[in-house]
């Protein structure tokens, strides 16, 4: 069951990531919705297929994506890492973990963009990078973290009831 | 001596009377007599009308709250579905009015043959400056086809599918394409940019440069047809020690709010790359 919702979850995600929230600009930032239920789900303690499921649609969304092919799946598959780390360290306040992941997932992943970028021979540099795209990024990733983690709460808590409940 | 008998004459007295009275009403001259007569049985009559339909109002009035109630429902629910048909036609109207802007635009270009695309999405990436479009291999999309709108140039495809296509706009950071300004009559090269901007690079420093002065395709490169609108100058910018000038350009498509495009078919992009010297 867990897999299912998962899997329909980011597909839903990527879907209005791709037709709605890449239009939500703030500069040239953008938030990216399947990063933050990536996030949210990885810090759910009773979640255990995080790795699969990032892994999977990093890989989707690199075919889908005009960035170089593995940049994605490495940007995800860091906000998960960021994740785990963190999900131990501050278990007990769970909406101040995904604000931390937030804020650093994205901040690794447009790291990652930029280096790939550059590697590839795009004109970018970090300071109009860090101005233009980086930091509002962050700002609407923080803004819409608290409502992603409520979704992925929420979805949570229906799939493992006795266990949270217990 | 017959006709005289007493029972024709009280006939004919009381023909003569209802045809004197007949006369006289007709005349008018017994209208204050009616009038004395049925004022009052008119009076009553009215008061007792007022005092039935009251009644029955009284009585009537529960029935008649519910009916009133179901007829505004039904009145309320025949409004919602207007205001959806009134939304669905808007949308239909804002659609069809995209479409006859790019038939108008195949009009006034008819040496090429366009397919009509929709815009379904956009890169995710904040760094990139994509849109996918819905027609892909299956009908007749291919790599390198120049993309326009109604309005001007909208970039090229770089890379298609079976049934949807990426297309990277002139705005993205790496997109370079040679472009002429009308009135300078000079060939420069457009740039795009992180933020979405595009500029005019390459511009030498003894060329004159007007605000306002019309950018498009040069056609040079092989990459888009010629002649197509791209922009407006929209400033310069000369810095000291520096070789050349550049200038910001008015994109005159606004690549935020896309929804529509027209692929350049039967246009040959040619890849000059194998000609460029390796560094």
């Amino acid at each position: 069951m867990s897999h299912v919702v998962c899997a329909l979850a980011l597909l839903i995600f990527t879907v209005l990531q791709m037709t709605v929230f890449s239009r939500i600009n703030l500069i040239a930032g953008s938030p990216d919705l399947v990063l933050l239920f990536i996030a949210a789900w990885s810090l759910q303690e009773h979640v255990k297929n995080a790795w699969l499921w990032t892994g999977v649609f990093g890989l989707i969304i690199s075919v889908i994506s005009a960035m170089p092919f593995y940049a994605p799946l490495i940007g995800y598959l860091g906000v998960v890492l960021i994740s785990k780390l963190l999900q131990r360290r501050v278990w007990r306040v769970p909406i101040l973990a995904m604000f931390i992941v937030t804020l650093l997932g994205t901040f690794f992943q447009q790291a990652v963009y930029i280096i790939v970028l550059q590697v590839s021979g795009s004109p970018i540099s970090w300071l109009e990078s860090l101005d233009s795209v980086v930091v509002p990024s962050v700002l609407l990733n923080l803004i819409f973290a608290l409502p992603i983690f409520a979704v992925a709460s929420e979805l949570v808590s229906r799939i493992y009831p006795l266990e949270v409940e217990a | 001596m017959k006709f005289f008998n007493r029972k024709n004459i009280q006939t004919i007295v009381l023909l003569l009377v209802i045809s004197g009275l007949l006369f006289l009403a007709m005349s008018g001259y017994l209208t204050p007599i009616f009038n004395l007569t049925l004022n009052p049985l008119i009076s009553m009559q009215r008061w007792l009308s007022v005092r039935y339909l009251s009644a029955r109002d009284l009585l009537t009035t529960p029935s008649d709250v519910v009916q009133l109630r179901q007829q505004n429902a039904l009145l309320e629910s025949q409004v919602t579905q207007l205001q959806t048909q009134l939304i669905e036609l808007e949308e239909r109207l804002g659609e069809a009015q995209v479409c006859f802007a790019l038939l108008d635009f195949g009009r006034t270009n008819p040496q090429y043959d366009y397919i009509a695309a929709t815009v379904i999405g956009r890169e995710i990436s904040p760094f990139l400056q994509y849109i996918m479009i819905d027609k892909g291999t299956e009908d007749g999309v291919r790599y390198g086809m120049p993309v326009v709108t109604q309005q001007g140039l909208v970039g090229r495809v770089d890379a298609v599918i079976a049934g949807a296509a990426r297309v990277k706009l002139i705005s993205d950071s790496t997109s370079v394409v040679n472009v002429r300004l009308k009135s300078a009559e000079i060939e420069v090269q457009l740039q795009g940019s992180l933020t979405g901007d595009i500029f005019l690079d390459m511009i030498p420093l003894d060329e004159t440069v007007e605000l306002g002065d019309v950018v498009l395709t040069s056609g040079l490169g092989g990459n888009y047809p010629p002649n197509i609108f791209v922009g407006q100058v929209l400033s310069t910018q000369r810095r000291d020690n520096a070789i050349f000038q550049t200038a910001s350009v008015q994109p005159i498509v606004d690549f935020t709010a896309i929804n529509a495009v027209l692929v350049i078919s039967n246009f040959q992009s040619v890849d000059v790359s194998p000609l460029i010297p390796e560094k």
